[in-house]
């Protein structure tokens, strides 16, 4: 006989008689995909980064702020793999993060058929702390440890092989909930629909009050309670926060 | 505040309140409390959702149409044998198909096909828009459930009715003989008919049956003339009583 396959009916319409049947459909014979292009590099695990630079930093730097606000600019985008995690907030990696992010991507991947690269360097900005208990004054307090700063829209690690998205998710949501921000592990296509969203809201929005209009147009006089970088930023980001629902 | 007064032309420069001493940083761990005219700014500048002219619920449900119509080399197999079959077949029976064990199944293909017809299964999804397309598009009402295809290259319809007259989960619905498509009730007439030669035997002598009188049409008058003379030539003869009767010779053949 041929390859019946019961299925549920998708809409239960009602014949003649008031009787539906289940139907047998074809089957749909999916391709596997393709992955001849894919090469994987001889040493496939997220090579090991060091807690503070090989030479530690002497002069004691100002605190920066300004290293998590807004969209990043750099590390955007996929280069050779095809899944990561996307940072939707801006933060530090500490090196105890990056740890985090090594041993449970190394312990979940198969690195026969997977690989995985960094995309945030190794911590090189030097954090200061006072001794507990203290009072204030008394100078700046010596370096306690080094940090990366990643701002909203970076990928800070990226999966790559023979794999799929649904194989890769589970380990990298659950190392990205650790994370110090709000992060989400994200594919290729993935990406390119949230870009898309984001833009048919852009353009689909009904109000004709729009952030970007009243602070361009300074109405109300707006610009007295904004930053000058909320000209670019449109309410898109409130300190380290993204807020996604924005448009 | 000293701010304010000063330089109410320069109102477009970066915030001229400099809350440096009260309040955090731009960036900070919390979510920083917005001022209130931001916040306001916030609340007016909201996202509103285009709204269609026909709201969803006044259209016609969506059916879940499949969207993936890409063209499936296996969909596309099934498609050219389904025209196949009905391109190289004079008969094409469709029956209603209700379930059968699978025994029953391989005994009645195994009778079917002593008479040379097979027994075909196409899912219904895979022959709509083949017939849809073709001459064929009259049968589209008898591929609604599940179905079967009895074909053959010659019309055997009588052995097929008795055939299937043994199966009860088989019931003939129509069929396409010679490019005519007939109900159950014609394929019941179909097969009463006699068989060819026989037909052709009958319309034969019914074309001879003019020239095979030509003959004795021909040969009418003389011999109605023949049978006269000698009707007169008896009558005389009894007429003139006692004398012999001498027999008048047989009349020749054909003159």
């Amino acid at each position: 006989m041929l390859q019946w396959r019961l299925r549920a009916p998708l809409l239960t319409r009602a014949g003649a008689a008031g009787v539906t049947m289940a139907r047998a459909g074809l089957k749909k014979l999916v391709m596997p995909p393709d992955y001849s292009g894919i090469v994987i590099p001889e040493k496939p695990k997220l090579k090991f980064l060091e807690r503070a630079p090989a030479v530690p930093k002497v002069r004691r730097e100002p605190r920066r702020l300004r290293d998590i606000r807004g969209p990043s600019r750099e590390a955007t985008d996929f280069t050779q793999g095809q899944f990561g995690i996307l940072a939707l907030g801006g933060g530090y990696l500490r090196w105890g993060h990056l740890e985090m992010l090594r041993l449970t991507i190394g312990r979940a991947m198969d690195p026969r058929s997977t690989f995985a690269i960094w995309r945030v360097p190794a911590p090189t900005k030097p954090v200061t702390r006072k001794s507990l208990g203290h009072r204030m004054g008394g100078g700046k307090g010596p370096i306690d440890h080094y940090v990366t700063p990643v701002k909203s829209g970076r990928l800070v690690v990226e999966l790559g092989g023979r794999c799929e998205f649904q194989e890769v998710a589970p380990f990298l949501l659950r190392a990205a909930r650790k994370l110090p921000f709000p992060a989400v592990p994200i594919s290729r296509a993935g990406l390119e629909r949230m870009r898309r969203e984001e833009e048919e809201r852009r353009v689909g929005n009904e109000n004709p009050w729009t952030f970007e209009r009243m602070v361009r147009a300074n109405m109300l006089g707006m610009r007295r309670y904004l930053s000058p970088c909320d000209l670019h930023w449109h309410g898109r980001y409130w300190g380290k926060f993204f807020l996604r629902h924005r448009v | 505040m000293a701010a304010l007064s000063a330089a109410p032309w320069r109102r477009g420069c970066p915030p001229a309140l400099q809350l440096v001493r009260r309040g955090s940083k731009a960036v900070t761990r919390h979510w920083k409390a917005m001022h209130f005219q931001r916040q306001k700014l916030m609340a007016v500048t909201e996202y509103v959702a285009p709204r269609p002219a026909v709201p969803p619920r006044c259209r016609p449900p969506d059916t879940g149409a499949r969207v993936d119509q890409e063209d499936d080399g296996y969909v596309r197999l099934l498609q050219r044998q389904v025209q196949e079959a009905f391109r190289d077949n004079r008969m094409i029976a469709v029956c209603q198909y209700n379930a059968m064990a699978g025994d029953d199944v391989v005994l009645l293909r195994h009778y079917l096909r002593r008479h040379n017809i097979e027994v075909k299964f196409f899912l219904n999804e895979i022959v709509r828009p083949v017939l849809a397309q073709s001459k064929y598009r009259n049968l589209l009402p008898l591929f609604v459930a599940r179905n079967l295809l009895l074909v053959s290259r010659e019309a055997k319809a009588k052995e097929m009715l008795r055939v299937l007259k043994g199966v009860p989960q088989v019931n003939l619905l129509g069929a396409c003989i010679d490019d005519t498509i007939l109900s159950r009730q014609g394929v019941e007439n179909f097969a009463k008919l006699p068989s060819l030669e026989v037909v052709q035997g009958q319309a034969v002598g019914a074309l001879s049956l003019l020239p095979s009188q030509t003959s004795s049409l021909l040969q009418c008058s003389s011999a109605h003339l023949t049978a006269l003379l000698d009707q007169h030539i008896r009558r005389l003869q009894e007429g003139e009583g006692g004398a012999p009767v001498q027999p008048s010779p047989e009349p020749t053949g054909a003159h």
